[in-house]
């Protein structure tokens, strides 16, 4: 067919971003995306649902959306609060004036603490704190899990991935071994051992807090997709003849495997990340909710599903779907983004 | 002899997300019964597209115009229904495709393939289906056909799944064989022998033959009407002789004259440009310096792969096999032979691209092969090589400037990067490109200026050797004279010794003042290109020479049968 | 085989060893003297050189015999094949459920591909996977089990049958219709590509209608990935869904490793690593000769 030459100069990116734009889908993801991350920006920083672990509310305080229903454990703790002249019972109970002795001490003490609402935005949880300031900084821990550890396995996968496809023999031979060791054991197993060692070994302490716990353990288990996808990628380049022509005038092999051939398949291992990225979040909401996620300290959306549970049996629905709506929301978004950034970077539809 | 198939101002698009291409712009011709008709173009011409819109075999996104027609027995094939047009296919008219090994179904055998055809037309029963298949693989010249009806595709050889596919498009009888390049993808001996068969299972089911080629050498042999397209419209058509006697469109003109011809070696090879612009002229005949000292001599080269075929054994492949052979300054050595004669495999050796398994390569007095690695990056300097595939050769993700800035940088030539950016312009505008090319990227340049910015590359570090691994191979016959011209003009000016390797005899005839023919890593004769032409030693390079399309003078009659030892008039 | 089994012990041992906790402190628990704690430390090995109890490791791996676990005082490998049936009621009916139904779905959309219905389709698949596979069983196992009470909310019993047709359809259910969608995703990937393939335009050339090139032609070629893919999830039927055995209270290996890393029980997290490793790298194999009758081009090393 009659060819279409370009007439701007134009490299791999900005035609990406052109195509990208019209792709509606894949616009309409991007924003979200976006979204998302402005406001994990600005939850991280603090400014936004920074101070979610407060109780604010009472115990399973009812959406806003549902005012004020009946809330059993909400009127209770309410009603502790403003405490009424309470019955004389010393005939009955013989400690009844030491706690009328106590209570009217307590009063006197002046306890800064605010009133409890009886409604939140989208409610609250079992010890009354908002769930909308927890599904935000849920987000934000479990994106920000995610996307850490897709790009930690990222590193480890590429870097391993590159020298075991360029220079082949026995780097490669000692790579695949270590990746069919790799492999060989149940990803689900991996995770357990290392998680049961990392909690309770040598370096417990230091995974106390953070999240770099699940980020190891994702890592660990995870950057032998990318592995294998970038020496598939590397085995096929390195006899491709511009890279003999690189090594004709004297590229060293740093030089081939970094500058000429790496970005070549950088749009390969772009979509295996967004891949992992959705792969980890989901595992690590997993995991947050056996307890072998994140620390106690930190909420996610892992977390929020795991209260959840025994919540629903009492009728209380909002924190689950608050984590699922969020968690849904997101993912969904990014699985478009993807799809649409790998059809805008498949040389075959160009 | 009455029309068979009859096409009217065919107009098919094709859509993209950003884009609408017109692929074919009112193509009209006529197949007629019993004879051969082809249509002949470089790549995009749309003589593919023209030719499977016959039995709509076009890509999703293809539009055809409302307008256009295509009569066949009385209906117009583009309004018919789908289910008119399945039994029409494989029944009455048939294709059989460029790539043999992919057009097969991998998983499925030959004899499935072949009966499959038979039971879904014939509705023959599976027993009686696979008998005639074999009766069928053996009409198309396959040994063993019984034994080969439980053979998978890739256990065959390229000419041997050609056949199969043949077979499977003759298995009904058809009136119209439509042939897409089927020989393009196979060694030059082999395709001899696909084309006469095609030509004698012609002549016997007295079918018609739509045959597309991009080669007017074939063309010329087995053609009784020739249609030329280029870019989608027809620029002339009629009978072969007429064609190739008295062409009346200077696009015609040109295609016929810049092949390299085997009975002269003009100075320049006329391009498409001269003849569009009327200014053609045969040129005086090429004059070469004479023979010197060996620039380079290659001596005993070897090379061995040893194929891992379990833990503990392994079987070897020898690729090359004592090849020796010298270069003089201003002069050309030519390697030619088919597929797998090791040709490639010798260029790599001596650019240390590939580990020789034994033998030497001097440049002046250093023994290449020796050297380390250290030692060999300043010969780099000194011999370059072109490859073949100018879409795989560039660095899709680097600027053209960066391409060319590179090696100059590594060897530290220029005293900056000002400097290193005003030798590439100039090496640039020298190869006939334009200099806002140093920002742009491969995909936008056609295959020959991209060859044009490989040889650029390899000029940059000013070498004194150039190992030329097909350099026009996958380009469109009218580009390569620009580029065999450039070549040459090269030479001509600095100097250069050229190592030329292609499968095409008469391009190697034409650029060396020294041809060697090889065949599965050996070198089986070696001579002057004149010597070689006209009174070849070896059986093998005889083989060769004949299989090379003449065009009209390899026509023995005047309706197209072709002969199979192809005698020089 | 063999160098892979070595590198998966030593990995094991090398993480457990030097990343874990002290083995004697964990099993002599929090108000134990330094006495019994090194007592324990004998009993064990734990005072001799690394490279012996490396040993000691890898005779306890071929002898099957990986003491007791630490907590249960059970022996781990009857740990093992206690629970292992437990977890192959339900896992197995679900790999066999999910290919079953994922291969007409894809075949059925790849056959629509471009259409409304294929990106409609495709959009649904992509939000479904986005809600937690927790999700499903916490909604599913209130609404069907507990609101509307047609599947037992949880439970196990001794009897095969009971098992199967009582307590293990809504967890296999679940898990099914979770894994339907991924699985038609990548399907429908696969007979795409094939579809892109020259061998299809020849078929087309031939005569053959849509439907019968995708049933004949693409199927078969589509099968090569497939199965690569179904021999992937094969070594997860022995791990199970631990999920689906915490939700449901079933006995299965899954959930009895759960319990294991939630007490720190390291002899039977690493036996159970162990086998199910050597069991994958059989599984493997297997694969591999499977491939030979699947795809011709592909010969025994």
């Amino acid at each position: 067919m009659a060819a279409v030459l370009d007439v701007t100069p134009e490299n791999a990116w900005t035609a990406l971003w052109r195509r990208l734009q019209q792709d509606r889908v894949g616009a309409v993801s991007l924003g979200i995306v976006v979204a998302y991350l402005v406001m994990i920006l600005f939850a991280g920083a603090g400014f936004l649902a920074g101070g979610w672990s407060r109780e604010v509310g009472v115990p399973y305080a009812n959406p806003a959306f549902i005012g004020e229903r009946l809330n059993l454990e909400g009127v209770l703790r309410k009603r502790a609060e403003h405490k009424g002249v309470a019955p004389d019972l010393s005939a009955v109970d013989p400690l009844a004036p030491k706690y009328a002795e106590w209570e009217r001490r307590t009063g006197e003490l002046k306890m800064s603490e605010p009133e409890r609402s009886m409604t939140l935005p989208w409610g609250g949880d079992r010890w009354g704190r908002d769930v909308l300031d927890k599904a935000i900084k849920g987000s934000q821990v479990s994106i920000a899990v995610g996307v850490t550890a897709a790009l930690c396995a990222t590193l480890i996968g590429t870097l391993l991935g590159a020298f075991a496809g360029f220079y082949g023999r026995w780097v490669n031979d000692f790579l695949e071994w270590l990746y069919n060791v790799f492999t060989s054991i149940p990803p689900i197993l991996l995770i357990f051992s290392l998680a049961a060692v990392l909690r309770s070994g040598v370096f417990a302490h230091l995974f106390a807090s953070g999240i770099w716990m699940v980020v190891i353990i994702l890592a660990a288990t995870g950057w032998t997709g990318m592995y294998r996808l970038v020496r598939a990628e590397y085995m096929k380049h390195r006899s491709r003849e511009y890279v003999l022509a690189a090594q004709a005038i004297g590229a060293s092999s740093a030089s081939r495997m970094f500058v000429h051939i790496l970005p070549n398949v950088s749009h390969v291992i772009l979509v295996q990340l967004s891949l992992l990225v959705v792969a980890f979040i989901k595992v690590e909401v997993i995991l947050s909710f056996l307890g072998l996620g994140v620390p106690v300290d930190m909420v996610s959306w892992g977390t929020m599903l795991s209260e959840a549970q025994t919540e629903l049996v009492i009728g209380k629905w909002w924190q689950l779907a608050a984590a699922t709506a969020f968690m849904a929301v997101f993912l969904t978004a990014f699985s478009m983004l993807t799809d649409s950034l790998r059809d805008a970077l498949d040389p075959k539809l160009r | 002899m009455s029309v068979l198939v009859r096409v009217a101002n065919l107009r098919v698009s094709f859509v993209t997300r950003q884009t609408r291409v017109e692929a074919v712009r009112g193509v009209s011709f006529d197949v007629r019964h019993d004879a051969t008709l082809a249509l002949v173009g470089e790549s995009g011409s749309g003589k593919t597209v023209s030719a499977m819109s016959i039995l709509r075999l076009l890509p999703e996104n293809a539009i055809v115009d409302p307008a256009s027609r295509i009569d066949y027995g009385g209906e117009n094939l583009l309004a018919a229904p789908g289910a008119r047009l399945r039994a029409l296919r494989g029944r009455e008219i048939s294709a059989v495709f460029q790539e043999p090994m992919s057009s097969l179904n991998p998983v499925l055998t030959v004899g499935e393939q072949v009966a499959e055809v038979l039971r879904l037309h014939r509705r023959m029963a599976p027993r009686q289906a696979l008998e005639r298949a074999a009766e069928l693989l053996a009409e198309v010249g396959i040994p063993e056909p019984r034994a080969r009806l439980r053979a998978y595709p890739h256990e065959l050889s390229g000419g041997q799944q050609q056949r199969v596919m043949i077979a499977m498009a003759i298995a009904n009888e058809p009136k119209l064989l439509i042939a897409d390049e089927p020989t393009t993808a196979l060694d030059v001996t082999v395709q001899r022998q696909v084309l006469e068969l095609i030509a004698r299972l012609r002549e016997r089911h007295r079918m018609s033959v739509l045959f597309i080629s991009h080669d007017l050498g074939l063309v010329g042999e087995i053609a009784d009407d020739v249609v030329v397209m280029r870019e989608g419209e027809v620029r002339e058509s009629g009978p072969t002789q007429r064609i190739f006697n008295a062409p009346r469109d200077p696009y015609t003109r040109a295609l016929l004259a810049c092949r390299p011809r085997l009975d002269t070696r003009p100075r320049r090879l006329p391009v498409i440009d001269d003849f569009m612009r009327g200014a053609a002229a045969p040129g005086a005949p090429l004059e070469r310096p004479p023979a010197g000292a060996n620039l380079v001599e290659a001596k005993g080269l070897r090379k061995e792969f040893r194929l891992r075929t379990g833990w503990f054994s392994s079987k070897s492949l020898v690729a090359v096999r004592e090849v020796s052979f010298g270069v003089t300054r201003g002069r050309t050595v030519g390697l030619v032979g088919e597929s797998g004669s090791g040709k490639t495999t010798v260029a790599l050796l001596v650019m240390r691209l590939l580990e020789a398994s034994g033998g030497e390569a001097r440049l002046e007095d250093t023994d290449l092969l020796r050297l380390s690695g250290a030692q060999m990056m300043a010969f780099r300097r000194r011999i370059q090589i072109v490859f073949q595939n100018p879409y795989a050769s560039l660095n899709p993700r680097m600027s053209i400037g960066r391409t060319l800035t590179e090696p100059m940088r590594i060897h530290r030539l220029g005293a900056d990067e000002g400097e290193r950016i005003e030798r590439a312009r100039r090496l640039l505008q020298r190869v006939g490109l334009p200099q806002d090319a140093m920002h742009r990227y491969p995909h936008e340049f056609s295959g020959g200026q991209r060859q044009r910015i490989a040889i650029a590359r390899a000029l940059a570090v000013e070498p004194e050797v150039l190992i030329c691994d097909e350099p026009v191979s996958a380009l469109d016959v009218s580009v390569q004279a620009t580029v065999l011209n450039l070549l040459l003009d090269l030479q001509e000016e600095r100097g250069l010794a050229y190592l030329f390797i292609s499968h095409d005899l008469a391009v190697v005839k034409y650029m060396s003042d020294e041809v060697l023919v090889m065949r599965e890593g050996e070198v089986v004769e070696r001579g002057a290109p004149e010597a070689i032409y006209r009174a070849p030693q070896h059986e093998y390079t005889r083989k060769l020479l004949a299989a090379i399309p003449r065009g009209l003078e390899g026509r023995k009659f005047g309706d197209g049968a072709l002969t199979s030892s192809g005698t020089q008039p | 085989m063999v160098p892979t089994l070595a590198g998966v012990i030593l990995l094991v041992f090398l993480l457990f060893k030097f990343f874990g906790g002290d083995p004697a402190q964990i099993l002599a628990g929090q108000v134990a003297s330094q006495e019994q704690i090194d007592a324990i430390r004998r009993e064990l090995g734990l005072d001799r050189p690394w490279y012996t109890q490396l040993g000691i490791f890898v005779r306890e791996i071929l002898s099957f015999d990986f003491g007791k676990s630490w907590m249960t005082r059970e022996q781990v490998s009857a740990i093992f094949l206690t629970r292992l049936p437990a977890t192959l009621t339900i896992t197995i009916p679900i790999l066999l459920l999910e290919a079953a139904l994922a291969i007409p779905t894809a075949m059925l959309v790849a056959y629509y591909r471009g259409t409304l219905l294929d990106r409609t389709v495709m959009a649904i698949c992509v939000a479904a996977m986005s809600i937690s596979f927790l999700v499903y069983i916490i909604v599913g196992q209130y609404v069907l089990g507990f609101l509307l009470g047609w599947f037992p909310v949880q439970g196990w019993s001794d009897d095969f049958w009971r098992n199967l047709l009582t307590y293990a359809p809504l967890p296999i259910l679940l898990a099914a219709l979770v894994g339907l969608a991924p699985q038609t995703r990548l399907y429908r990937s696969f007979f795409l590509d094939e579809t892109k393939n020259d061998y299809v335009r020849t078929a087309r050339a031939k005569g053959l209608s849509e439907p019968a090139i995708l049933r004949k032609h693409v199927l078969r070629n589509a099968l090569v990935p497939v199965v690569t893919n179904v021999s992937l999830l094969v070594p997860g039927v022995f791990v199970g869904s631990f999920l689906l055995e915490i939700f449901f209270s079933i006995p299965g290996l899954g959930r009895e490793i759960y319990l294991a890393v939630n007490r720190s029980d390291y002899p039977v997290i690493q036996a159970v690593t162990i086998y199910l490793s050597v069991l994958t790298m059989f599984i493997n194999l297997a694969a591999d000769v499977l491939y030979t009758f699947v795809d011709p081009r592909i010969q025994l090393r």
